[in-house]
């Protein structure tokens, strides 16, 4: 078969690019000069790239993970029919629906995703093609009203996907009635949950998409002046936006009169600076006011007074993401999808000890368990599941016990964590939970923009009590006084981020106390992380003296003589308990303990 | 090397084009620091002496803003940057050791200290790089390289240190691989 009829894809999303998309991209180029090469952005299967999506002269699409040089040649001698099916690639394939692959996409609901790996980011028409700019111009070209388009998203009952799940028609009502002359819109690309990507997929991935979700809700509020605030650390997000801004305002969707319309709208890219507490809306205000980004005491709210002192909105990207489709299929379409206290979908970054990690878009009320196995194949480790973390820094843990848990805010927020902007961190027994409390208690104290005293002190203090329990010098009264803290710091804090703070200790101290206490009362650390509870011992009957532990070893503390195994020993006083060994050894006899 | 002669030379005329390009009132600062660092790689206290003197942007503000996000260094930076990400996925995933492994190979040891002593590359923590699923990640200069184990950290280092001609101060690892062939073909012998 010649290699005309082939289309070839390759994700060029960021994780497609580290794992070395763009290497494959110049080699499919190379060698089948003849196909048509695109590529797309991410395209959720980050645990699999580089992907690449081949669909043949008969119409099927071929996924394939994975991919690596020499794959390039094994894919296209396949379709030449040069070759065997080169099965340990393939993932899914149209006409072989049994593959592990197509589960992983026949169980999402792709509405915020409909089209990230699927067009090219950078090309306006492939956004086009697939029903792109339509909710834009059935606004204006059939006289909907700021109010009908209110409405709709009022009936579809989506709730803002930035975290606190706040009704998104109720906030636009409040900016709708508010009084000024210019009102602004601001997309929240802030992304700040260390641990998450679903928007920098989608921003990546479906910029268009992004910025009609603007358009609608800047013609819903009156907004004239629009900013996207994007994380510093997300360039090819940047990159992508700017384009679409560039081709959208050359195509009429942007600017003065939009479609002939007298709807204005004009757009910024703002890049955020590395502040956590800045996707916070009223400390994201001040960031592009220019200033440190300090919360603001609400009331006033920003819907009345906000950036520059004029009524401003401020959305998610995920939230942004869903408006096309709503207006495309109407609020009733959406909300038939989902629970009566979650209407529609949410976009997941599944991540940590899990097979299949990526980008997943599930209807609400799917339950963690699905979500985890049916989706994500389980345990990537040889070791069981633990728990998930929801939420990042505001959010908590969620034991496998309760993975029967349905995703929705209500039962979320029932165990404690919350449903949070979608990061899920999966664990499994070799993650320690108390370390996991400290990491978060590091951030937070970190990232407290200190101007109230609770959030800034009471971080630090229980920071200060994780380290001690951490280190094995904790005491049961630490973890009692631990318990106080939180409380305070969760009614006291000013903004989000210090009410939230305490949210991952509370959710650990309810569901593993029981670690807490090993730490203190055994000094032990079960899952063998903390470093101050931990020893590493060579087992002489394992080892071959090979050396290699004794090169990687960061302090030398690793003697021994070449192959003489019963020689080995590591130095206590010195090793610092960072691990190396353990990884580099080839016949598994380091002991932790 | 010290890190003195990492200082860098600051051009006036291009700092004076970002105040006249971008702006010279208050909404101007992160942006204005952006352009520098990404110019310096750092915030040379000459550039921003002259933000202060040709703009509207007082000494406190300007300070106060770079002193506030993360983003902006202050001190100067290796001729390579690498962002070791410390998200929470890599964090679980065994991110300090890559921090281990890098400082080990670039004979980092002083836990103030962030560049080699040679002046090649820079450590650096950053938060989550968006790319959870393929933890932990780092970030060399612009590229982002997942999947990483604390060797694979050191193996990816010293690649492109051969890509771009820099010495590894802390890589004894090609003076004991001689001494490890040598000893195999003894063996072999
Ligand atoms: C400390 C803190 C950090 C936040 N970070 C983000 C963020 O990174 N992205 C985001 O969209 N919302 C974030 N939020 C929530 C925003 O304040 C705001 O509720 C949201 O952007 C509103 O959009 P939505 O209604 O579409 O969800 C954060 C809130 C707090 C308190
Ligand atoms: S946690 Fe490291 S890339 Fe997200």
């Amino acid at each position: 078969m010649s290699d005309s009829k082939l289309e070839i894809i390759v994700g060029e999303g960021t994780c497609g690019r580290a794992s070395g998309s763009t290497e494959i991209m110049g080699l499919f180029k190379k060698n089948a000069p003849d196909a048509t090469i695109r590529t797309v952005g991410c395209v959720g299967m980050c645990h699999a790239e580089v992907m690449v999506e081949v669909i043949d002269g008969d119409g099927n699409s071929h996924m394939y993970g994975n991919v690596d040089k020499k794959g390039v040649t094994k894919i296209l001698k396949f379709h030449r029919g040069e070759d065997e099916k080169p099965e340990d690639m393939l993932l899914s394939a149209t006409d072989d629906p049994e593959l592990e692959g197509g589960q992983y996409l026949t169980k999402q609901t792709r509405l915020a995703l409909r089209n990230v790996g699927t067009i090219d980011p950078t090309d306006m028409e492939q956004y086009k093609a697939r029903g792109g700019y339509s909710a834009i111009e059935k606004i204006i070209q059939t006289g909907m009203t700021p109010e009908d388009v209110i409405e709709q998203v009022k009936i579809s009952g989506i709730r803002g996907r930035g975290g606190a799940g706040f009704p998104t028609a109720t906030k636009w009502t409040f900016a709708r009635g508010a009084e000024g002359d210019k009102k602004y819109l601001i997309c929240n690309g802030d992304e700040g949950d260390p641990g998450a990507f679903m928007d920098r997929s989608l921003l990546e991935g479906d910029p268009h998409n992004i910025l009609e979700g603007m358009l609608i809700a800047a013609y819903a509020i009156g907004a004239s002046g629009g900013y996207a605030y994007i994380r510093a650390e997300y360039p090819l997000a940047v990159k992508n936006f700017d384009m679409a801004i560039q081709d959208a305002t050359a195509a009429g969707y942007l600017g003065d009169n939009i479609l002939g319309s007298n709807f204005c709208f004009d757009l910024k890219i703002k890049q955020g600076a590395g502040a956590f507490v800045c996707g916070e809306e009223t400390a994201l205000i001040a960031s592009v006011e220019g200033e440190r980004g300090m919360p603001r005491i609400r009331p006033p709210f920003p819907a009345i007074k906000g950036l520059f002192g004029k009524p401003t909105i401020i959305n998610n990207v995920e939230t942004l993401s869903n408006l096309p489709w709503i207006i495309d299929n109407g609020g009733a379409a959406y909300q038939a999808i989902g629970t009566e206290d979650s209407r529609g979908t949410k976009v997941f970054a599944l991540a940590g000890t899990i097979k299949r990690g990526g980008l997943v878009e599930i209807p609400m009320g799917m339950t963690l368990h699905e979500m985890l196995y049916d989706i994500g194949g389980g345990s990537s480790t040889d070791k069981p599941l633990k728990a998930v973390q929801l939420g990042g820094p505001s959010g908590g843990c969620v034991p496998a016990s309760l993975f029967d848990t349905k995703i929705e805010y209500a039962s979320i927020n029932a165990t404690g964590a919350i449903m949070g902007s979608g990061g899920i961190v999966v664990m499994d027994e070799k993650s320690c939970m108390v370390d996991l409390a400290k990491f978060f208690l590091d951030f937070t104290q970190i990232e407290s923009c200190g101007k109230c005293t609770f959030c800034r002190i009471g971080t630090l203090r229980m920071k200060e009590i994780l380290t001690k329990i951490c280190d094995g010098e904790g005491t049961m009264e630490d973890i009692d006084t631990l318990e106080e803290l939180a409380e305070g710091v969760k009614q006291a804090s000013l903004c989000g981020l210090g009410q939230t703070a305490p949210n991952p200790v509370l959710t650990t101290l309810k569901y593993f106390r029981e670690e807490y206490e090993a730490h203190v009362k055994e000094q032990r650390c079960p899952a063998g992380v903390c470093k101050g509870l931990i020893s590493h011992t060579i087992i002489n009957e394992g080892c071959n003296g090979c050396s290699i532990c004794e090169r990687y070893c960061p302090v030398d503390c690793i003697t021994g003589e070449k192959k003489k195994g019963e020689t080995w020993v590591i130095d206590q006083d010195v090793c610092i308990n960072c691990g190396m060994c353990v990884e580099v050894c080839n016949s598994d006899c380091i002991l932790v303990e | 090397m010290s890190n003195q002669t990492l200082e860098a030379t600051v051009d006036p005329e291009l700092v004076n084009k970002w105040i006249e390009e971008i702006g010279s009132g208050v909404p101007a600062a992160v942006p204005l620091l952006q352009a520098i660092q990404g110019e310096y790689g750092y915030l040379p206290r000459d550039a921003m002496d002259l933000i202060i003197a040709n703009s509207d942007i007082n000494a406190s503000q300007l300070f106060g803003v770079a002193t506030f996000y993360a983003q902006f260094r202050m001190r100067p930076v290796g001729r390579h940057l690498v962002k070791v990400c410390h998200g929470t996925a890599c964090h679980v995933r065994g991110a300090d050791r890559l921090n281990t492994s890098l400082n080990h190979i670039l004979n980092i040891t002083d836990e103030e200290e962030d560049t080699a002593s040679n002046g090649s590359y820079t450590v650096e923590d950053v938060a989550c790089v968006g790319c959870c699923s393929i933890a932990p990640a780092l970030v060399i200069d612009d590229d982002i390289i997942g999947n990483l184990s604390g060797a694979d950290a050191q193996r990816v280092l010293k690649k492109h240190a051969k890509g771009c001609k820099e010495d590894l101060p802390g890589d004894t690892s090609k003076k004991k691989k001689a001494a490890q062939e040598n000893s195999n073909e003894e063996a072999r012998s």
